[in-house]
């Protein structure tokens, strides 16, 4: 039962949006709130006041693995397991690129010699290379623009790896479009033949996540030279 | 506007665009409410994998009703900590277990919270702690527990060992305090 008493109301919807009334009782409470205006009114300052209590707290940093749920759960995206990264189409690109990496890299590469090296190819386009990735025997990294690219202002390329499926990709930062870029080994981390690489379209100032959130613009694999 | 007020419209403004669809709004709003909301369900459950239980829930939720959020009935952001509260509730209700990590304000009144933390604070989340820190301890504490706990009259009373009726008494007298200080 409701009270009459004006402060005994007051201080029922103060509990209740604590979370004290369970049941039968939190039920009759809330269709009260939805009923009396002024009652609601309050409700909804005391949740506006208790956000703060919540801010009070440290942030925790969520693991990437959450985002990726939410976003299966919604439909926004698939498991990184069957994305990009593994699709047919991909494949089929990136088998095709090897081709075209060794036909790119007799001759001019030779000085000073690297020891592995990559073709990077728009999904599904096997026959247009779009970036060409280097691995010099001390293990830096070069990456040569082979196109143009031009995105929106707010949107960032990022250049990724994966070495090893089961712990997922790994950033190797934000690589502008046209322009080459070359990563010291202490960051690349090792290469090996095989190992996947990929710029993804993202966010302004990368993705918000530990992965790529954003659309495959190139890929391509490691081919010991 | 100061920054609470600009955080409370990004959060608006970003629940208003993932009700029109936006997938971009949608993952901007998770990147600046998930820690948060992360911390605050570890708090009630003490448990990681049920916390990002209950935060995937929520955020699945909103993004299948964010057409329902009416911002003349409030914040974005007490739209989302209310779902999470009420999931970790059923979700506690439903297990049957209680665990959490300690409170925030555990050490209140000292040491106090030092003035770069203060000052990091939005203006009505300062309110709140001055506030909050008004209060004696033997009722803050209980309010504290409901809030970050999720914990009933009969639950508080149990874990501090204190009579139920007591407890309730003293939940009261400092929700009264509150809502003088906060004029509500």
């Amino acid at each position: 039962m409701i009270p009459q008493d004006h402060e005994e109301r007051r201080l029922l919807i103060a509990e209740y949006v604590l979370g004290l009334h369970r049941g039968e009782r939190a039920a009759e409470i809330k269709r009260w709130l939805a009923e009396d205006d002024e009652a609601g009114r309050l409700a909804r300052r005391w949740r506006e006041h208790w956000v703060g209590a919540a801010d009070l707290l440290p942030p925790a940093r969520p693991p990437a693995r959450l985002w990726r749920r939410v976003a299966w759960e919604t439909g926004l995206a698939r498991p990184w397991w069957r994305s990009g990264w593994a699709s047919v189409a991909v494949w089929r690109t990136v088998s095709a690129a090897l081709l075209v990496a060794v036909v790119l890299l007799v001759g001019p590469l030779r000085q000073p010699a690297p020891v592995y090296t990559a073709v990077l190819q728009a999904p599904g386009e096997s026959a247009r290379p779009g970036w060409r990735i280097t691995v010099s025997d001390a293990g830096d990294l070069r990456l040569t623009p082979l196109v143009k690219g031009q995105y929106a202002a707010d949107r960032s390329v990022q250049f990724w790896t994966l070495a090893e499926a089961d712990k997922g990709p790994r950033s190797l930062g934000l690589v502008e479009p046209g322009r080459s870029l070359v990563i010291p080994a202490s960051r690349v981390g090792g290469v090996e033949s095989g190992q996947l690489f990929e710029l993804t379209l993202e966010p302004e100032g990368g993705s918000p996540e530990d992965r790529p959130t954003g659309p495959v613009l190139f890929i391509g694999r490691a081919v010991a030279l | 506007m100061d920054d609470d007020q600009q955080h409370l419209e990004q959060g608006n403004a970003l629940m208003l665009a993932c009700a029109g669809g936006d997938r971009d709004a949608f993952q901007r709003l998770y990147s600046i409410e998930a820690p948060r909301m992360l911390a605050l369900a570890r708090r009630f459950t003490g448990e990681q994998a049920a916390a990002e239980d209950a935060v995937q829930d929520t955020f699945v939720q909103v993004w299948r009703n964010a057409h329902r959020f009416r911002r003349e009935r409030g914040s974005a952001r007490a739209w989302l900590y209310s779902l999470l509260r009420y999931r970790l509730i059923n979700q506690q209700r439903r297990g049957g277990q209680i665990g959490h990590q300690g409170l925030p304000g555990d050490d209140w009144p000292d040491p106090a919270p030092s003035p770069e933390q203060c000052s990091l604070l939005a203006d009505r989340d300062r309110r709140l702690l001055d506030c909050l820190r008004g209060l004696r301890g033997e009722r803050r504490r209980p309010i504290l527990m409901a809030f970050y706990h999720g914990l009933t009259y009969e639950q508080i009373a149990e874990a501090l060992a204190v009579p139920a009726g007591t407890i309730k008494s003293r939940v009261r007298s400092g929700l009264k305090g509150l809502q003088e200080c906060l004029r509500l």
